[in-house]
């Protein structure tokens, strides 16, 4: 059995989603500026390609396509069934910067536009997908309001939110989207994306990196942001159901950071009297994290004693971060973790924490 | 006995230290610190079990602040000392770490005789 908890799916372009949207933000997206509604993007240029070459066909592939070919049918022959898979947990791909987009009233209704979409066109249609809601953490009630229109349906199994923020998640600001995740039982899912782009702040203090292999080294950055405030701002304590998936932000750094946190609490918990525990051990219990990208080190030895700290056979679930230029072939991963711990990270740590039922046949 | 092996001092009660105070008194080789919470003294060693700073000596004696009830509130009123490298908190009364519960600070015996206050090197009951 196999849950694969990020894979990116999308639109071609924004056009897509007209079907789904209301008249006036349709109007917006088909006559805005010259060619259509553009979004805030990276300002590095990938220079072999954001995606895996055989997963779209170049020669018809438009200029502007986010994720050209990208459908259900190629997800379904390229992953489900090429792996296996028991289980995929789907990600936003331009989507994704819905979060980061200025206008906070216009992107709440794209959100609720591509939630439409998503929920057309691939979670009623293939019972082994389930969707994260794309919200809006810049517009905290209209992200509320979304998570109660659809987080009770089945086929939606969490809430996602991009790395690049306003405001780091744990702020009281982000508390009615906690509050509504409270109510529906859903997990949020951390996952880097769109730091430094639109409204998100900068990817580092240290000024605006160059090129796109420092983004991608460090864009861990504004997870692990997320991840201080949420543990420091108490949220498990206020919302003691609550479960988080930090998604793509590598392990390591993570080991680091959580010693380094528990040691300043004890110094500096009269700052912050509602986190009443080591922040590690609310880790344990509600937080969860992605294995792709597996850090490889030349020295693969090193790998294990340097997540051991993150406790990953109860914390660690596979991702293949499927369609992109990184993405981790799951035996292949798996295969670098210990026997022993391949069980609860192929499926039994994403089952539990998305509270999978049993597995569906396609 | 010499002084480097008495296994008591003796405080008048005049110099007895009130709340939020400590009072630091050597006893044989040790340093002993002793404080009043709520009207009770405690003597404790002053060194602080996580990295050997001089806690008592040098530290504070800070009241916690917790929250009751969804709301911040303080906790009993100068009953913990803070370590001065650290800042780690300790309790008055027990000695315990109030964030690492695997450190505990040395505590000695502590009683009013008559007119004085007597420490010693005993574990207190």
């Amino acid at each position: 059995m196999l849950v694969d908890s990020d894979v990116h799916v999308g639109y071609e372009t924004l056009l897509d989603l007209c079907d789904y949207l209301d008249a006036p933000t349709r109007e917006l997206v088909v006559h805005s500026g010259t060619n259509g509604l553009g979004m805030p993007t990276y300002p590095w240029y990938h220079p072999t390609g954001w995606l895996r070459r055989d997963t779209y066909d170049r020669e018809t592939t438009g200029v502007g396509a986010q994720l050209p070919g990208q459908d259900l049918q190629r997800v379904q022959e390229k992953l489900l069934d090429a792996y296996d898979v028991t289980y995929a947990i789907l990600t936003p791909d331009e989507a994704a910067a819905f979060a980061v987009l200025p206008n906070a009233e216009l992107a709440a209704r794209l959100c609720r536009g591509y939630n439409n979409w998503l929920l057309e066109r691939y979670l009623e249609e293939e019972p082994r997908v389930r969707g994260l809601l794309v919200v809006t953490p810049q517009h905290p009630e209209a992200a509320a309001e979304e998570i109660r229109r659809l987080g009770h349906r089945d086929e939606f199994v969490g809430v996602f939110l991009p790395g690049g923020a306003r405001v780091p998640y744990g702020s009281p600001v982000h508390e009615p989207l906690w509050r509504a995740c409270a109510e529906l039982a859903l997990p949020v899912a951390v996952h880097t994306h769109f730091e430094g782009v639109g409204i998100a702040g900068p990817v580092t203090a240290a000024g605006y990196p160059d090129h796109y292999v420092e983004y991608h080294t460090l864009c861990g950055a504004g997870m692990y942001g997320h991840f201080v405030s949420i543990l420091c701002h108490g949220v498990f304590e206020r919302y003691p159901g609550t479960r988080v998936i930090m998604m793509e932000g590598g392990l390591v750094p993570f080991v680091g950071l959580l010693w380094r946190l528990d040691t300043n609490w004890r110094a500096c918990r009269s700052e912050i009297p509602y986190c009443r525990r080591p922040p590690s051990e609310y880790v344990w219990e509600h937080v969860r994290f992605t294995t792709q990208p597996l850090e490889e080190p030349s020295d693969e030895r090193l790998l294990l004693p340097a997540i051991e700290g993150l406790r990953p056979w109860e914390t660690l679930c596979y991702a293949s971060d499927y369609p992109h230029w990184d993405f981790d072939e799951p035996t292949q991963t798996l295969h670098r973790l210990p026997a022993e711990w391949r069980d609860a990270v192929a499926h039994g740590n994403a089952l539990s924490f998305y509270r999978l039922g049993a597995p569906v046949s396609a | 006995m010499s002084p480097g092996r008495a296994r008591e001092a003796r405080i008048p009660l005049a110099h007895a230290p009130g709340p939020g105070a400590v009072r630091i008194v050597e006893v044989g080789m040790r340093r002993v610190a002793v404080f009043c919470v709520d009207g009770r003294f405690h003597a404790l060693a002053d060194r602080c079990p996580h990295r050997g700073a001089p806690l008592c000596s040098r530290g504070q004696v800070v009241t916690g602040i917790e929250v009751r009830d969804g709301a911040l509130a303080t906790g009993p009123p100068d009953a913990l000392v803070r370590c001065p490298w650290h800042k780690w908190d300790f309790e008055i009364a027990s000695g315990r770490c109030a964030v690492d519960p695997r450190l505990r600070v040395r505590r000695y015996t502590v009683e009013v005789d008559d007119d004085e206050l007597v420490v010693s090197l005993s574990n207190p009951p």
